[in-house]
């Protein structure tokens, strides 16, 4: 298994990176710029059909009934397939399966996929779908979490236990929550609400698939997780999974929205293999809204209590999750809502109870910062308005409740490396917090906010004692390293990150590394991009597959040149005797010197977790080998007579642990503040009356342009995890969760006003501002507004 | 999108001559012009439109100019494009309400080849219009399903049967602005205030916005100078929306004021996107003059322009938007 | 099914396409020039960005036949320019965005270097505030824009000979303590067993 606690966090060999540390460019970067990257949908296969998914109308209805022979009779159309032909269960996590790829028997929601057609042209297939003729019963349609709890009849899964539409649910309690609570001496409760986003990744799904003649399905597909692809394709498909190869072209992006496996790469492989030609199904922005696997609505209460000093003494949740038509990762979602909020604060006891309730919308799942971003937004507002009512700078009580590093939290997860008092520091300098907080006058204020997240997760999402991330390594005689990875780069970058540790061990100029990735014929498994995992996993594997093949090229050097190894480095494309400069060669010579003594080079690296988590059911969910922690301070103008913020400056600062890269990374913080404001100012997924989305394009789904997005202050923080690769955690996820709660937070600054509904349109503020009896004219007066909280008891 | 024929004439006449004559309106559907297509093309994507015949506009000489007259009045041509309009030094400096208002359209893209008939001619936003399988009012359908339903960005003033607000940037400015619109058939002209063309979904023809007639289309618009007074006018586009590009407004204001040494001597006042129309505020326009720019006359004229909102249940928040941007723009221009 | 003669990154072409194809379709799917991206196919997010005659439209709103007569460049067509120019490499503005890590996903930003070489031809020194309104009709998904803007900028100072300013993140990165030393710490809880 992985040596990993043989890697130290810094170069053995020296005392600085070579490579690392720097702002290398991308390995696609330029192939991106130019227009010559491939993505799904730019594949084009000889003699490739298209294809189309007929989907449900309703939002629940039994099918009575499917005719397609019409469809079928017209030219041009090659195949149409219903739920029969598929009827296989799969879902990403092994114990909720309840998805198919086509409806079978019964539609849960509109946008449900019925039937699909492989045609000629997509025309011809849009047409062929208009004549597939459907006959529904319709049932009652659940659409509000509560009411679906309670249903007695029309259930969405009658398969499931119930009651109700329930999907999961989560009772943990560490300590006496009760006991604290009664005791503390200042308890505060209040609701908090959630509305649901999605990731809207301007790449829409696209699946490729070619059957050939001996049998061997391809498929190419936008997906975030080639590997648990593979598997459900066996699964379904009733194939030997060697007789399937998947490969994630070059992705336009996924944010947690293509971390499942979906209805179109079934659907063109069944097509592909009925047919014998390639088929491609691109999906339409609206079908991109069906497929959905946003962020869950929720409706949360929280209950606090702190001693007089504002030490936290117990916080009690109560989470209800909307969580739409299917499991998908619900199961995972529903511990996450209460596992992921230990941190950075001390709980000195904790309680939640999540409830995660079907109902008949598109599926909710994973989307950036997995289930903790919500919770999140409500605690954060909770703390400020403690500190409200304890007269606590809201940093201070922030600092006060730190958790500490190398410790481990009241649900048992075990945290090490911990830089939060940096980060909050960092925030409260950079935006000049002491000096200008409470005193930018009426209508302009900041707000601060916290976080933690994990880098990794020590859950696979199916059971097994194989390594979670694997790396093979190949050297060419021309200096080349080729790294094979089944990890998934989707803008991330973890490719390049890759190829900079592989440049940095084995002393290669960058333009001498390639990466094969996520193409399950050539790459070890992966398990996927998912729980920020990738730099963390598969850089910590890419570590160990270097280790090996540069102990065979210093000892074949060592030996050739008769010198201790201690006197070798490998460094800017040459083998170097440190004391000896005469010596110095090529890389390529010292990797064909190694190849004489070895054998041809090549060597596998991989990673495991340690076994962590607190020992009770559901205490790995939620374990992480490390976790980031971010802080964040906003800058708001709130328009009373209009209803409108202005986000104007938000500093950001996040323990990456070591920043392998500090261009990515930061670009990695600066797309999260993003998103974060933009579920907290714009988005909003809306369905009306009939469960149908309102507007599933991306006019009416708003994403900020860049007249909408401030000015954002990346600031890095480095607290060196010994278990990360060099000692680097996640940053793609963490520097999310904080924008939502300093926002509100920045809001009650600027007018005295609570926010804890999102998303925060001129709507919403407006009338909120209203009922706090702010008018329009206190603006003027430029008069300060009384503070005191209303809604808090 | 259906497949359709394209025609590409030179002339106007020969244009026009491809127009059905017919009242009715799937006939009238058969044939549709285009000239930016921003608009157009999303509803034919949308299966909302599915003309037989697109006629292409921009082909026909002359059809994009604007034309400043010896009066400093405008003459804009149908085809003129929003970034040509906004960008004319002329417009900039003696209308820029108008110029405003066509810089707040869409995104730079769309300014790029959306046209002025274009713009003054799209169709509702409505969610449920736009959404394919909704079979609501302006379709043919018997309900207006905003009504009931999801309304936040529906009508606050002139609602009814149908509850769209007519989405135009540039409506609002040249109503304000006086403008005329010519319309043509192959048998006639018409010239009317633009503020009759737009309809009112109560006028009886709630499937369109407008009052364009069997056969006819936008030809150009007539915008005159402001007439001359003691002092300057002054014009600005104020627009409110969430996002600050793509979006439609929530409520818009075109505003032309005429101000002597801080007293208001002339006030055109005319809202975007709380109406089916763009909604002329005259009351409040009257009562602006002779006063100068205070808490009191903002107050006045957003009730003024107010009097007779009927808001729906997720549309409330319009007043008090809207009156505040009206106090806002009043207070903004007064003291620009 | 018509005729299409269109001139595209300086070629004259002819290929033949549905009247209701766009012009997006048509360099995608008959031309193989797939660096124009669709991403919402409703002009929602400018991914499809293209110059005609110089101006940024949206080719996914552009009947090709709308296009005939008019010149197109597409991102495919910078280098090429950049080349006939006789220099070498990626066009500045490409070159910019990898440098500064404007590329995630990448899949905006054929659209989004379209719509900056197009201010930068109109305007060879733009503001931060002219760059963000230039690029306001292009949804970035991955950078919050702010490795765009400083991309752009880059290229500016690039183009006028002078140094780029620093990026947000070349400030100095925290650090905690000495990094060796707590790198060798260990976990004080450990793992469970």
């Amino acid at each position: 298994m992985a040596a990993r606690d043989n890697h130290g966090t810094s170069p053995p060999w020296g005392r600085s990176f070579g490579v690392l540390g720097q702002p290398h460019r991308k390995l696609d970067g330029l192939a991106k710029a130019t227009g010559s990257a491939v993505y799904a949908d730019d594949l084009a296969l000889p003699g490739m059909l298209h294809a189309k998914t007929l989907r449900s109308p309703h939002a629940h209805a039994r099918i009575e009934s499917i005719d397609a022979s019409k469809a079928l009779a017209l030219e041009g159309v090659h195949a149409v397939i219903t739920g029969r032909d598929l009827p296989e269960r799969y879902g990403v996590i092994p114990w909720t399966q309840d998805e198919t790829a086509l409806a079978v028997d019964r539609v849960r929601f509109i946008g449900d996929p019925v039937a699909a057609v492989a045609a000629i042209d997509e025309d011809t297939a849009n047409r062929a779908l208009k004549l597939i003729e459907v006959r529904y019963q319709k049932l009652t349609a659940w659409f509000d979490p509560a009411s679906s709890l309670a249903a007695q009849t029309d259930r969405i899964h009658p398969d499931t236990k119930g009651p109700g539409n329930l999907s999961k649910h989560v009772h943990l309690c560490f300590g006496d929550v009760d006991g604290e609570l009664a005791g503390a001496a200042h308890t505060i409760e209040g609701e908090y609400e959630f509305h649901g986003t999605t990731h809207a990744p301007i790449e829409p799904h696209c699946a490729v698939a070619a059957v050939d003649a001996a049998g061997l399905l391809t498929v190419w597909s936008s997906t975030q997780i080639t590997h648990y692809v593979h598997r459900a394709l066996a699964k379904v498909l009733h194939l030997e999974a060697h007789k399937i190869r998947v490969v994630q072209p070059c992705l336009g992006g996924a944010f947690g929205g293509k971390s499942d496996p979906f209805s179109l790469e079934f659907c063109v492989a069944k097509l592909a293999m009925l047919t014998a030609r390639p088929v491609k199904m691109l999906y339409t922005r609206e079908e991109v809204f069906y497929a959905h696997r946003g962020r869950h609505p929720m409706q949360m209460r929280y209950r606090t209590g702190v001693d007089k000093d504002g030490k936290l003494r117990a916080v009690d949740a109560k989470i209800l999750i909307d969580g739409g038509s299917y499991s998908s990762f619900g199961l995972v979602t529903t511990y996450y809502a209460g596992q992921l909020l230990t941190g950075p604060y001390h709980f000195p006891t904790y309680r939640f109870d999540s409830t995660r309730v079907f109902t008949n919308k598109p599926p909710c799942g994973p989307k950036r910062g997995h289930g903790s971003v919500q919770p999140r937004f409500a605690f954060e507002i909770q703390l400020d308005e403690l500190a409200g009512r304890l007269e606590l700078d809201p940093i201070e009580i922030r600092r006060r409740n730190f958790q500490g590093d190398f410790t481990r939290t009241v649900n048992g997860q075990r945290v090490t490396s911990n830089g939060f008092l940096k980060c909050l520091d960092e925030v409260e300098r950079l935006s000049r917090w002491k000096e200008r907080r409470g005193k930018l006058g009426f209508g302009r204020g900041l707000g601060v906010a916290g976080s933690m997240y994990i880098s990794g997760t020590n859950y696979p999402v199916y059971p097994n004692d194989m390594p979670q991330a694997g790396i093979q390594i190949k050297l060419d005689r021309s200096g080349l390293a080729t790294v094979f990875t089944g990890g998934n780069d989707i803008g991330q970058g973890s490719n390049s990150m890759c190829a900079y540790i592989v440049a940095e061990e084995l002393g290669l100029d960058l333009s001498a590394v390639r990466v094969v990735a996520a193409d399950t014929d050539l790459c070890p498994v992966d398990l996927g991009a998912y729980s920020s995992r990738v730099t963390f996993m598969v850089g910590n594997a890419t570590i160990d597959a270097c280790r090996k093949l540069r102990g065979q090229i210093v000892q074949a050097l060592a030996e050739k040149w008769q010198v201790a190894k201690e006197r070798i480095r490998l460094i800017a494309g040459q083998a170097l005797d440190l004391e000896d400069a005469a010596r110095a060669i090529s890389i390529a010579e010292a990797f064909q010197i190694a190849e004489a003594r070895f054998d041809t080079l090549g060597s596998t690296g991989s990673y495991n977790t340690p076994t962590l988590g607190g020992d009770y059911r559901g205490g790995t969910i939620g374990a992480a080998p490390a976790y980031s922690f971010t802080a964040h301070i906003v800058e708001v103008d709130v328009d009373v007579e209009t209803g409108q913020l202005t986000c104007e400056n938000v500093w950001i600062a996040h323990d990456c642990g070591r920043a392998l890269n500090p261009m990515i990374v930061a670009g990695q913080m600066e797309g999260s503040v993003y998103m974060g404001l933009a579920e907290a100012l714009l988005e909003e997924h809306t369905l009306n009356r009939f469960g149908l989305h309102a507007g599933p394009n991306l006019l009416d789904y708003k994403l900020p342009t860049s007249v909408d997005t401030p000015e954002l202050y990346a600031r890095i923080v480095e607290s060196i995890d010994p278990e990360g690769p060099y000692g680097a955690k996640e940053a793609g996820e963490g520097p999310l969760h904080p924008a939502l709660p300093a926002l509100s937070n920045a809001v009650f600054d600027a007018v005295g006003v609570r926010l804890r509904r999102l998303p925060f349109t001129p709507a919403r503020v407006l009338s909120e501002l209203r009922a706090a009896g702010v008018d329009a004219k206190r603006h003027a007066q430029a008069g300060l507004p009384a503070r005191a909280e209303k809604g808090a008891r | 999108m259906k497949s359709f024929e394209y025609l590409q004439p030179t002339t106007l006449e020969e244009a026009l001559a491809a127009l059905p004559t017919s009242r009715d309106p799937k006939e009238r559907e058969r044939v549709r012009l285009i000239a930016g297509g921003q608009d157009l093309l999303t509803e034919m994507k949308e299966h909302l439109a599915e003309p037989d015949l697109v006629v292409d506009l921009k082909r026909i000489e002359g059809l994009d100019k604007i034309r400043v007259q010896s009066d400093g009045s405008l003459v804009i041509g149908a085809t003129c494009t929003l970034a040509a309009l906004e960008e004319h030094a002329h417009v900039r400096e003696h209308f820029a309400v108008l110029s405003r208002a066509a810089g707040s359209v869409g995104s730079t893209q769309i300014r790029s080849v959306a046209s002025v008939g274009g713009n003054l001619c799209q169709r509702p936003r409505c969610w449920y219009y736009r959404s394919e399988q909704i079979p609501c009012i302006k379709k043919g359908g018997a309900e207006c399903f905003a009504y009931s339903g999801l309304n936040k960005y529906n009508a606050i003033l002139g609602g009814g049967p149908s509850y769209i607000v007519h989405p135009s940037d540039l409506a609002p400015a040249l109503v304000a602005l006086g403008a005329e619109i010519t319309l043509r058939s192959a048998t006639q002209q018409r010239i009317l205030p633009l503020e009759r063309f737009f309809t009112l979904p109560s006028e009886g023809r709630v499937q369109q916005e407008n009052d364009l007639g069997p056969g006819e289309m936008v030809v150009e618009l007539k915008v005159p100078s402001l007439p001359a007074g003691a002092g300057t006018w002054r014009s600005d586009y104020f627009k409110v929306r969430e996002r600050g590009s793509y979006d439609f407004a929530l409520a818009a204001l075109a505003l032309a004021l005429l101000v002597d040494d801080g007293t208001i001597r002339g006030a055109r006042l005319c809202l975007g996107a709380v109406a089916p129309i763009p909604w002329r505020a005259d009351k409040a326009e009257a009562l602006l003059v002779g006063r100068k720019v205070d808490d009191e006359a903002c107050r006045l004229a957003g009730e003024a322009a107010l009097a007779g909102a009927r808001p729906l249940e997720h549309n409330g928040y319009k007043l008090d938007l809207t009156r505040g941007l009206i106090s806002k723009a009043l207070r903004q221009l007064a003291s620009s | 099914m018509a005729a299409l003669n269109l001139t595209i990154n300086g070629d004259r072409l002819e290929t033949a396409a549905p009247d209701h194809w766009t012009l997006l379709e048509v360099l995608r799917y008959r031309l193989g020039l797939t660096g124009s991206k669709q991403g919402c196919d409703k002009g929602d997010c400018g991914a499809c960005t293209v110059l005609l005659d110089g101006q940024p439209v949206l080719a996914c709103l552009t009947l090709a036949g709308l296009a005939q007569g008019r010149a197109v460049t597409t991102i495919e067509g910078l280098m090429p320019a950049h080349a006939r120019e006789g220099k070498s490499g990626a066009d500045p503005v490409q070159d910019a965005f990898d440098r500064c890590g404007a590329l995630q996903c990448g899949f905006c930003q054929p659209g989004m270097i379209l719509s900056a070489r197009a201010l930068l031809n109109a305007n060879a020194h733009p503001t931060r505030a002219q760059i963000r309104a230039a690029l306001a009709g292009n949804l970035c998904r991955c950078t919050g824009y702010t490795q765009i803007v400083e991309a752009v900028e880059y290229a500016v100072a690039v183009a006028a000979g002078v140094e780029p300013a620093p990026r947000a993140w070349e400030t100095p990165r925290a650090r905690l303590t000495d990094i060796e030393e707590q790198g060798t710490r260990r976990p004080s809880g450990q793992a469970r067993p």
